[in-house]
């Protein structure tokens, strides 16, 4: 039982520290995806964790403003810690890289800041892996992103998850053809992202629209399913808007069964991202036992407008931490904590000696550490398991 | 012990009224497992055969087991729900429990418009809905957080007015209070966590069907 007598300095609300063993974890795991993401040709870049305020929402306007962290500099400008990768990049692209040829494909592994309620796999302070492809609207581009989503999970060691796609432009469709009111598009729009099917009944209840179209109206959440999910929509949709979503969405599937992962893929017409810059597919990825998507993207063509520079772009962020509880609870996580290869420790006087084996041992690749002072043998068995080391090199 | 657990499906039913209706139309679709009361010491409550799991929890404590995926649905009163604001998925009005929140003051001290309350105090076991309805309203309150007995509040000096839900207002005039705004109706919803419903979308959109055709 542990008195509650020790007293440790407190950290500001929402941020953690990570001891060796789960910072171990945590490089190793950002280590697979920076080579995977490498493999794929796509290209590291870095941006400031400190923007202005005003680029960052310009994407999206105010729904997550409220969340971010905010300061101000000498000059009363109001700064504020990035709350995503995606906003940055695009400035990034729009400016810095405006000269660069098409398409572009870049990746990143960095902190992101978000002022909300703390819990498990939330934090305040948490760290993203993603990449954004830039300059093709093709959905061949949209195949390579989920496919590369679903590498980074197979890669990282997860065994079990389930990758959901939509796209809010067949919603968008049926709500113009039904000729809805903006404002109950909008309405429609929250209850399915929060999936509030009772608000959603409300609302079909009192609109003005043909018993058929309420009823595909309260259906449209429950539109989750493998790729025959894609023709029940078809049958749906009366307008071009819709079809094309789906058209879209049937053609991001033949490549994902191309790239043999369609058995990760489940279609879910009623996903509606939190961020409002998405204008094509979107997708989520979802591992059992954990309360919240570990991963999720989609395509946005307009943000990079924003910034003065039309084009098309689609990508992926994952919350590294997320995927670590995944991996935790699915059993997965020893494989990624490095073995540890040798101590070598030695008697009075063969200091020189033992740095020339620990050397050795070192350049062969094997993780060695050199015992910082002279040791009995019996003292250095008990330190060498209690480190965890597999071989003990004593000198004597 | 969590819905991790992808063979069993999980439901959070809270103790108290809500509890024996609820059990009452998962009885009628099918879903029950033996020894399934409020009164019982266990909390967890399997049905091996159909790999149904009941966990029986305090009423605010639904919507959190449901959040992080502990339970994979839950039945919870709107009330509740609004009041913690958890991220869940709404799925169903089940239309059991039907009662609305309003705000209550004395009988004898009424005052002529609701702004005459502006700056004063409101006991409520509700403060967010609370808040959120008077703010709609640009008046700014004191809050004070009771746990039950709301209504004692104005009677001993403690507050000028309540936030409270009623059922049929017995209580209300007991004690010489009466309803001075209507806030919002509330009845009993079911919920599910947002991973479960994804993951498990058969068996819950199975339920589903199965509650819709019999509410």
């Amino acid at each position: 039982m542990l008195q509650n007598n020790d007293f440790l300095l407190e950290i500001p609300y929402g941020m953690r520290d990570f001891l060796p063993h789960d910072a171990a974890i945590k490089r190793n795991v950002e280590n697979v995806l920076a080579d995977l993401f490498q493999l794929w040709g796509y290209n590291e870049v870095i941006t400031p964790a400190v923007e202005y305020l005003d680029t960052l929402t310009m994407g999206n306007k105010d729904e997550l403003n409220k969340h971010m962290f905010k300061f101000f500099d000498k000059n009363n400008r109001t700064l504020t810690l990035r709350n995503e990768m995606t906003t940055s990049i695009a400035r990034l692209v729009a400016s810095r890289m405006q000269a660069e040829n098409l398409p572009l494909k870049l990746s990143y592994i960095c902190k992101v800041y978000r002022y909300e309620q703390a819990q498990t796999g939330r934090q305040c302070e948490f760290y993203q892996a993603g990449v954004e492809f830039m300059g093709n609207e093709q959905p061949s581009a949209d195949a390579e992103i989920i496919a590369l989503a679903i590498k980074s999970m197979q890669k990282s060691g997860l065994k079990n998850f389930q990758v959901c796609i939509g796209q809010v432009e067949f919603i968008n469709g049926l709500m113009q053809q039904w000729q809805l009111p903006n404002t109950v598009q909008t309405d429609i729009r929250m209850a399915l992202e929060k999936h509030d099917l009772v608000k959603l009944e409300q609302i079909a209840d009192v609109i003005d629209l043909a018993a058929e179209a309420k009823k595909i109206l309260k259906k449209l959440p429950l539109l989750h399913g493998k790729e025959e999910i894609l023709q029940q929509a078809a049958q749906i949709a009366d307008n071009d808007k819709s079809r094309k979503a789906i058209e879209n969405l049937t053609n991001i599937y033949q490549m994902l069964t191309e790239y043999g992962l369609a058995e990760y893929i489940v279609f879910d017409l009623g996903v509606i991202r939190d961020f409002s810059y998405y204008t094509g597919m979107v997708f989520e990825i979802y591992a059992p036992g954990l309360g919240c998507p570990l991963c999720g993207g989609g395509r946005y063509d307009n943000l990079l407008a924003n910034f003065g520079k039309a084009c098309p772009a689609t990508g992926f962020a994952l919350g590294l931490e997320r995927l670590m509880l995944a991996l935790e609870k699915q059993g997965d996580l020893e494989e990624l904590i490095n073995t540890k290869d040798n101590y070598v420790a030695y008697a009075d006087g063969k200091l020189a000696e033992a740095i020339d084996k620990a050397m050795l041992l070192r350049s062969a690749g094997e993780i060695t550490e050199l015992a910082d002072r002279p040791q009995t043998l019996l003292q250095a068995e008990e330190y060498c398991n209690d480190k965890g080391y597999v071989n003990l090199v004593y000198l004597q | 012990m969590s819905a991790e657990n992808m063979e069993y499906l999980t439901i959070a039913l809270p103790k108290g009224k809500v509890f024996g209706k609820a059990v009452q139309l998962f009885e009628k679709i099918g879903y029950t497992a033996e020894g399934l009361s409020d009164k019982s010491r266990k909390l967890i409550i399997t049905n091996e055969e159909q790999k149904i799991r009941f966990i029986i929890t305090k009423t605010a404590d639904v919507p959190v087991y449901v959040e992080y995926g502990a339970a994979d649905i839950g039945v919870i009163g709107k009330d509740v729900l609004m009041e913690t604001d958890k991220d869940v998925y709404e799925l169903l009005d089940l239309n059991i429990a039907k009662c609305h929140l309003m705000m209550a003051v004395p009988k004898d001290k009424k005052r002529a418009n609701l702004l005459d309350y502006a700056n004063t105090r409101v006991a409520t076991k509700f403060p967010h809905i609370a808040a959120a309805f008077f703010n709609s309203k640009g008046m700014q309150m004191e809050y004070i957080k009771l746990h039950g007995s709301i209504e004692l509040g104005p009677i001993v000096g403690l507050s000028e007015s309540i936030v409270d839900i009623v059922e049929t207002g017995t209580t209300l005039r007991e004690n010489n209070l009466e309803e001075y705004a209507f806030i919002v109706d509330a009845t009993a919803r079911l919920i599910a966590n947002r991973v479960s419903f994804k993951m498990k979308f058969e068996r819950i959109n199975k339920l589903l069907a199965d509650l819709r055709k019999i509410i």
